[in-house]
């Protein structure tokens, strides 16, 4: 190299997916940290706040071409790390469009990364990858097979993004590659379809089936991609919160109603709901209301050192604990007198 | 409009209904209210004009930004004591038969709105000091273990009438594996086992057993399972039970030992591909070999029918002398006497972790433990004199 030796954190950092939950919050991380200087933001859309020091790219990763637009963007700012965030938490209806993004996209940013000098690569995943099936073990490790995109082409996608971070670190074994596999992240600020499934007033479980449930705050996991961008953590990392909740107990300290309805009735019921956008995933998701999904967080805690504050009950409560402020807010919400 | 409000807040309290009535004392509470309120805000005023007045010019609009927050407080605090009077109001007009038949009402409404409501928060919510939210890592919750444990009690002192021999060789502390027979249609024994250890052992120590996959498709039973002390069998979950220090019941014949034909009753299956010495090699815990006598005897299965029952996803349909014949009743099982050995723990001190990948062993340890627990199962068969009464 001739280039002298900087720090890691003053290294150009790439962000993608900064409209989404994960990309914005790790990027305001990263502006409010004076110890990176060369941040850029990559999504179609802006961040939800103000930016200082950030270069923003406007680049939709679905667009044709859209790998060369980023080598560009890389050579220019000789990029050294991208954090690829643009995996979208939430199912949406446009099923095309979110497997564009998510294999497309993630291949798009992949041929961008071998064609500059990009030393680090970090993409975030979910512990949903490995599915919800009855022959799961209590406790899935990283080695563990990935069977979640049987059903679901959203997660096959998911595992279809992974499976080319592989592949690359395959490619280019100078490359650090670092997978992050959270668990349903929870928080004050966090909104996806499976917080919005504990808000809703009356929930609809599967009769008879209890599983066990894991959560993550999310300061734990900014914590944890912000260590994968200071330092190097080549591969796979699930990122769980200590302990496990049973669905039931889930809703009873978000004080929710639980309604019990047979499994045979409730998946064609939640299809059609999913159809008339009134549930917030298709009916293959139902399988995590029925099985188990529970991930492993030791090879984290042994190899990264890192260390989640919260609990999974702690993370669930501060999430209630928000969720219970807002809906008060609303109530007593000044303006309309 | 201004005025208005004025006027409804200044107001005074009538005297002729302050006079009579039980609303009125509420009344008088409110109007207390209002006062105490009309007291904090005027001095609230106070304080901000001095503050203004000590700041001079340089805070002026600061302090008109404050009297905005004042005047806002003000009609809030107004519409508040104008909705409290509204609340009240009626009640002055009502006489006073109305009032006591209202009175009555009332009180027997308390009691069954409360028992209905009690009814629904229990239901939904459940009862908040007799429910748990601390679940061990596999899902027992012990407060649902306390409420059922006087059924398991039940049909291990009453039922079963289960006789433990040989509790010593359980150790004290540290991780072991319990090794046993199967059979019963449903894991009675893993359960009868666990109580077992839990009454007699002077450690009071805790079994987790290992339950074959089809139970958890089956829906409540699974869940049952898991809060009761159960796992689902398979070799990861086996070896982070034991390194964790947990006593582990394990029962190699698996699905061809709990669906044992009544023919083949106390004649140990094949010990499946010797999962269970792996296990023990790799963690490094002892077999204890344990023989269950009278278990085999619950559920008499004549005939297992495989083909009706792979459609819903179960290994087999037991045909017994009551199962289909009687309904749900034909669940019940028989009232045998029960005998639980367990024997001297064998230990494998001489091999490493690294033995276990070696599977000609595996299957000689294997089949030694298999021997070891024929034997005591045969020796107790030969000195019972009735299934019923042992």
């Amino acid at each position: 190299m001739k280039e002298p030796k900087r720090k890691t954190a003053q290294r150009t950092i790439a962000l993608t997916g900064t409209a989404g939950f994960l990309g914005s919050s790790i990027l305001r991380r990263l502006e409010a940290d004076p110890r990176f200087t060369h941040v850029i933001a990559i999504d179609n859309k802006k961040p939800p706040f103000p930016i200082k020091k950030t270069h923003f790219f406007r680049l939709d990763l679905t667009e044709v071409m859209a790998d060369a637009k980023l080598v560009e963007i890389f050579k220019r700012e000789k990029v050294d790390t991208v954090v690829h965030a643009a995996l979208p938490v939430t199912p949406v209806h446009h099923m095309a469009y979110t497997h564009e993004l998510q294999s497309v996209g993630t291949m798009y940013v992949l041929n961008a990364c071998s064609g500059t000098n990009v030393r680090k690569i970090v993409l975030t995943s979910t512990t949903d990858v490995y599915g919800a099936r009855a022959t799961n073990p209590n406790y899935l490790d990283e080695s563990a097979p990935l069977r979640g995109g049987f059903k679901s082409t959203f997660i096959a996608d998911k595992i279809d993004a992974e499976m080319q971070f592989l592949k690359h670190a395959k490619k280019h074994p100078n490359v650090v590659v670092t997978i992050l596999r959270p668990c349903t992240i929870v928080g004050p600020n966090v909104h996806n379809f499976k917080t919005s499934f504990i808000q809703r007033p009356i929930v609809f479980t599967i009769m008879g089936y209890d599983p066990l449930f894991q959560f993550i705050h999310e300061e734990d996991v900014l914590h944890a991609l912000q260590m994968t961008i200071e330092k190097d953590y080549p591969g796979i990392f699930n990122l769980v919160g200590d302990g496990v909740l049973p669905l039931s107990k889930v809703l009873q300290l978000a004080g929710r109603i639980a309604m019990q309805v047979p499994a045979p009735l409730l998946y064609p019921a939640s299809q059609i709901a999913w159809y008339a956008s009134l549930s917030p995933a298709p009916a293959s998701h139902l399988d995590f209301l029925k099985y188990l999904c529970v991930a492993d967080g030791e090879k984290a805690k042994q190899v990264m050192k890192f260390i989640p504050k919260y609990s999974t009950k702690e993370a669930l409560l501060s999430f209630i604990g928000a969720m219970r402020l807002r809906e008060v807010h609303l109530v007593a919400a000044p303006g309309g007198a | 409009m201004e005025e208005e409000l004025h006027n409804i807040h200044y107001l005074n309290p009538n005297p002729a209904t302050a006079e009579a009535s039980q609303t009125s004392s509420q009344e008088q509470l409110f109007l207390r209210l209002e006062a105490h309120l009309e007291r904090m805000e005027t001095e609230f005023k106070k304080t901000v004009k001095q503050f203004a007045k000590q700041d001079g010019h340089r805070s002026s609009p600061a302090s008109a930004d404050l009297s905005e927050m004042v005047h806002n407080l003000e009609e809030r605090l107004k519409m508040v004591s104008d909705e409290v009077r509204q609340a009240a109001a009626p009640r002055q007009k009502k006489s006073q038969l109305i009032k006591l038949v209202e009175g009555g009402l009332h009180l027997l409404g308390t009691t069954s709105t409360h028992a209905v409501r009690d009814f629904f928060v229990k239901t939904w919510f459940g009862n908040a000091k007799e429910e748990s939210f601390e679940f061990d890592d596999f899902g027992l919750d012990p407060t649902f273990m306390e409420k059922v444990k006087p059924f398991f009690d039940f049909l291990y002192q009453d039922y079963w009438r289960v006789n433990v021999k040989g509790v010593h060789h359980i150790p004290r502390d540290g991780r072991g594996l319990i090794v046993s027979n199967h059979s019963g249609t449903l894991p009675y024994d893993g359960a009868m086992i666990r109580v077992g250890v839990l009454n007699e052992h002077p450690a009071r120590r805790d079994v987790r057993f290992l339950v074959e996959d089809f139970v958890y498709h089956f829906p409540f039973l699974g869940t049952f399972m898991y809060r009761t002390g159960g796992v689902r069998a398979c070799p990861e979950n086996a070896e982070r039970l034991l390194n964790k220090d947990h006593l582990v019941a394990v029962f190699p014949e698996g699905v061809k030992g709990i669906g044992k034909e009544f023919k083949n009753r106390y004649r140990l299956q094949r010990f499946g591909r010797g999962g269970f010495i792996k296990l023990a090699l790799k963690t490094r815990s002892p077999i204890i070999p344990t023989a269950v006598i009278g278990a085999e005897e619950i559920h008499p299965i004549i005939y297992k029918s495989t083909a009706l029952a792979k459609p819903l996803g179960i290994p087999y349909i037991p045909i017994t002398p009551t199962l289909p014949w009687l309904g749900p009743l034909g669940l019940i099982p028989l009232p045998s006497k029960w005998t639980i050995v367990f024997a001297e723990p064998i230990r494998f001190d001489r091999y490493g972790p690294e033995d276990a990948e070696d599977q000609m062993l595996v299957n000689k340890l294997s089949e030694m433990v298999r021997s070891n627990i024929q034997d005591h199962l045969s020796e107790e068969i030969k000195n019972r004199r009735s299934v019923w009464f042992g």
